[in-house]
């Protein structure tokens, strides 16, 4: 998502500074402060056990859609890019032009008869939203992958499971982890749309505040998700930077 | 299966015969399972209430087995190659969603006949799996036929059918033409509104990108900034900029006077902007840097001022990818303007959340099919444009 694709530990540390500074501002005294400066009277913030809860249950939905969208975007990246399923390539680019052209706040709303209120509409967007961007980067880096290479593979008696395994999978690895980001921060962003159908996240006070006409609640809450998103993004950053550190 | 090497096999695709089997038989008992053993339509005494199942021959009549055979007619190319194959299979497919649509209208019209005028007839999971179904069918089929603008044509031709039919009347007896027949006027504001909040903010967000790019020593400070915008989630963008702007109307009410509100189309425009800002400057400056280096000395050498190069080469070099990075942003603009309804912008979200208030699913989907509809019209039409760019400058 960001501009730069290297991580240093210089970024690393900006992207989880904004996220810190921003769950400063999401505290009840700090986003008080704030609303008074601005002359606003402070009508019920939350208080930080409430922004807890929210963001631990928040993160649970996130990371559960984002679970299912690794294992179903890797798994179905690796399978169109296999030799014999060659053909399904052009309806896999078609299905995946076609599913961005449907914004997460339409497939939770769509899913909302069908599953009703809470977390399942919010899961299915997540998974609808989130898997074709890693099923693309996961296409586009084990086709980076030079055929030479993949053929000096087997030329060496290597079988097709461990070319996968031993050349494609790693040579690919920095492309993949490049999209679980993207699809890292998409889903943080659709746990916060699911508020709308009603599943509890830290898009559920942005949502009533915007209702009321609360802001300290509202401006918590943006705080907050945008505070979670920023430090995800960070822990990814310095998880992937410390393996590649480790690796050859 | 070709016998040839990895990349020769990627280039020249085919299926092995087992999983082309395999995925026909899939899709033909999907077909049968959507037609005979899922509700195809759903009646029910109101609009808010559950309503009583109706399946294959009640709600089709005798034109469910007609749409099931046209549709394993439509499966021929899965199993076998060859363009005329493909082209019985397009026709089979057309002829089977046309007799679907106007099947299921006149088996709504069947269902409700001798109930109150408030009862409804909504479409089940059946009729949106073989919708699917035969949707994905034709789409593979289009492709397997290669012929230029077939799938423009099918597709603009299907559509002008379905207009057709509904303006005939076949289809009023379903719950969506009731709902749409009920709020016309109400869905083409919306449709206008969601166009302008979505053209406003791509051309806010241009110009800012335009200003961007010409600050030459910042561009490192302003990938760090755009990269992070996308970091920070719609719903909070909006929530944040709301609460801001209405603590700065208070401290500050001589902006009030100029027009500025805390809700509305203004904070709306400024986040879908923001969010607009990274792939609209990234391709700008991509664009720009896209003619080499000889190219640019060959101009100056022959003595074109800075002015010529910029409009004689770098934009026209450049212009496929501005057009990519335009299609880009103006679908994403297109599906962002959905959430301005939450801040009290209009467009077709507040047909949408309206919808979701009142578990309407008809009202929905009535707000949510222009979106899509909108979404996928940019981003065809925009492809083609960034195509015939390419072409007409890169011949």
């Amino acid at each position: 998502m960001t501009a730069s694709t290297e991580t240093t530990p210089h970024s690393v540390l900006a992207v989880a500074l904004t996220g810190v500074v921003l769950a400063g501002i999401s505290h009840p005294a700090v986003a008080t402060g704030i609303a008074a400066l601005l002359g606003e009277p402070a009508r019920r913030p939350l208080d930080v056990m409430r922004l807890l809860d929210l963001a631990l249950r928040h993160l649970i939905l996130a990371g559960t859609g984002l679970a299912l969208v690794a294992i179903l975007g890797i798994g179905l990246g690796i399978l169109v890019t296999r030799r014999s399923a060659a053909a399904w390539r052009p309806v896999v680019d078609a299905l995946a032009a076609g599913a961005q052209a449907v914004p997460p706040v339409v497939v939770v709303a769509l899913a909302l008869p069908v599953l009703g209120f809470g977390g399942p509409p919010t899961l299915l967007a997540l998974v609808a939203y989130g898997i074709m961007p890693v099923l693309r980067g996961t296409v586009g880096g084990l086709e980076g992958v030079a055929a030479d290479i993949r053929e000096a593979g087997t030329a060496i008696g290597l079988t097709r499971f461990q070319v996968l395994h031993r050349i494609e999978l790693p040579l690919a690895a920095p492309a993949i982890v490049e999209t679980l980001r993207t699809a890292l921060v998409l889903a943080i962003a659709t746990a916060a749309v699911g508020a709308l159908a009603g599943a509890a996240t830290l898009g559920t006070p942005i949502v009533a505040g915007l209702q009321n006409q609360n802001t300290v609640p509202m401006l918590q809450g943006a705080a907050a998700t945008a505070a979670l998103a920023f430090l995800a993004d960070a822990a990814l950053l310095a998880v992937t930077a410390r393996w590649r550190a480790t690796r050859p | 299966m070709t016998a040839g090497t990895g990349l020769s096999a990627r280039i020249q695709p085919g299926l092995a015969p087992g999983w082309r089997y395999l995925a026909a038989l899939t899709w033909g008992v999907g077909l049968w399972f959507a037609l005979t053993q899922l509700p195809l339509l759903s009646v029910a005494a109101n609009r808010l209430v559950l309503g009583r199942p109706v399946f294959g021959p009640e709600a089709l009549g005798g034109a469910g087995s007609v749409i099931l055979a046209a549709g394993f007619v439509g499966l021929a190319p899965l199993v076998r190659g060859g363009r005329r194959i493909a082209l019985v299979a397009v026709a089979a497919l057309v002829v089977a969603l046309l007799m679907l649509a106007d099947g299921l209208g006149a088996g709504a019209g069947r269902s409700l006949a001798g109930l109150a005028p408030a009862a409804r007839a909504g479409l089940g999971a059946g009729s949106w799996l073989t919708l699917a179904l035969l949707a994905g069918g034709l789409g593979f089929a289009i492709r397997r036929a290669r012929l230029p603008r077939l799938g423009l044509a099918v597709g603009a031709g299907l559509g002008l059918a379905v207009i057709a039919l509904g303006r005939a009347g076949r289809l009023d007896a379903l719950s969506l033409a009731v709902e749409y027949a009920a709020r016309r006027e109400t869905v083409a504001a919306a449709i206008r509104e969601h166009l302008v909040l979505a053209g406003a903010a791509l051309v806010v967000a241009l110009i800012g990108a335009v200003l961007l790019s010409l600050w030459r020593r910042g561009q490192g400070l302003i990938a760090g900034l755009l990269g992070g915008i996308q970091v920070v989630p719609a719903v909070a963008l909006l929530g944040g900029l709301v609460a801001l702007t209405a603590g700065l109307l208070r401290a500050l009410p001589v902006l009030r006077d100029l027009g500025l509100s805390a809700l509305g189309a203004v904070p709306a425009i400024v986040a879908i902007a923001a969010y607009l800002l990274l792939p609209l400057w990234r391709g700008l400056a991509l664009a720009l840097r896209s003619p080499d280096a000889a190219t640019l000395e060959a101009a100056e050498a022959l003595g074109h001022s800075p002015a010529q190069i910029l409009a004689g080469i770098r934009l026209p070099l450049g212009a496929p990818i501005m057009v990519g990075a335009l299609r880009v942003a103006a679908v994403q603009s297109l599906g962002l303007a959905t959430l301005g309804a939450l801040v009290g912008a209009g467009g077709l979200g507040r047909i949408v959340f309206d919808g979701m208030a009142q578990f309407a699913p008809d009202l929905i989907l009535l707000g949510a099919i222009p979106v899509v509809a909108l979404s996928l019209g940019a981003e065809i039409g925009l492809s083609r444009l960034e195509r015939a760019a390419r072409r007409r400058w890169h011949a």
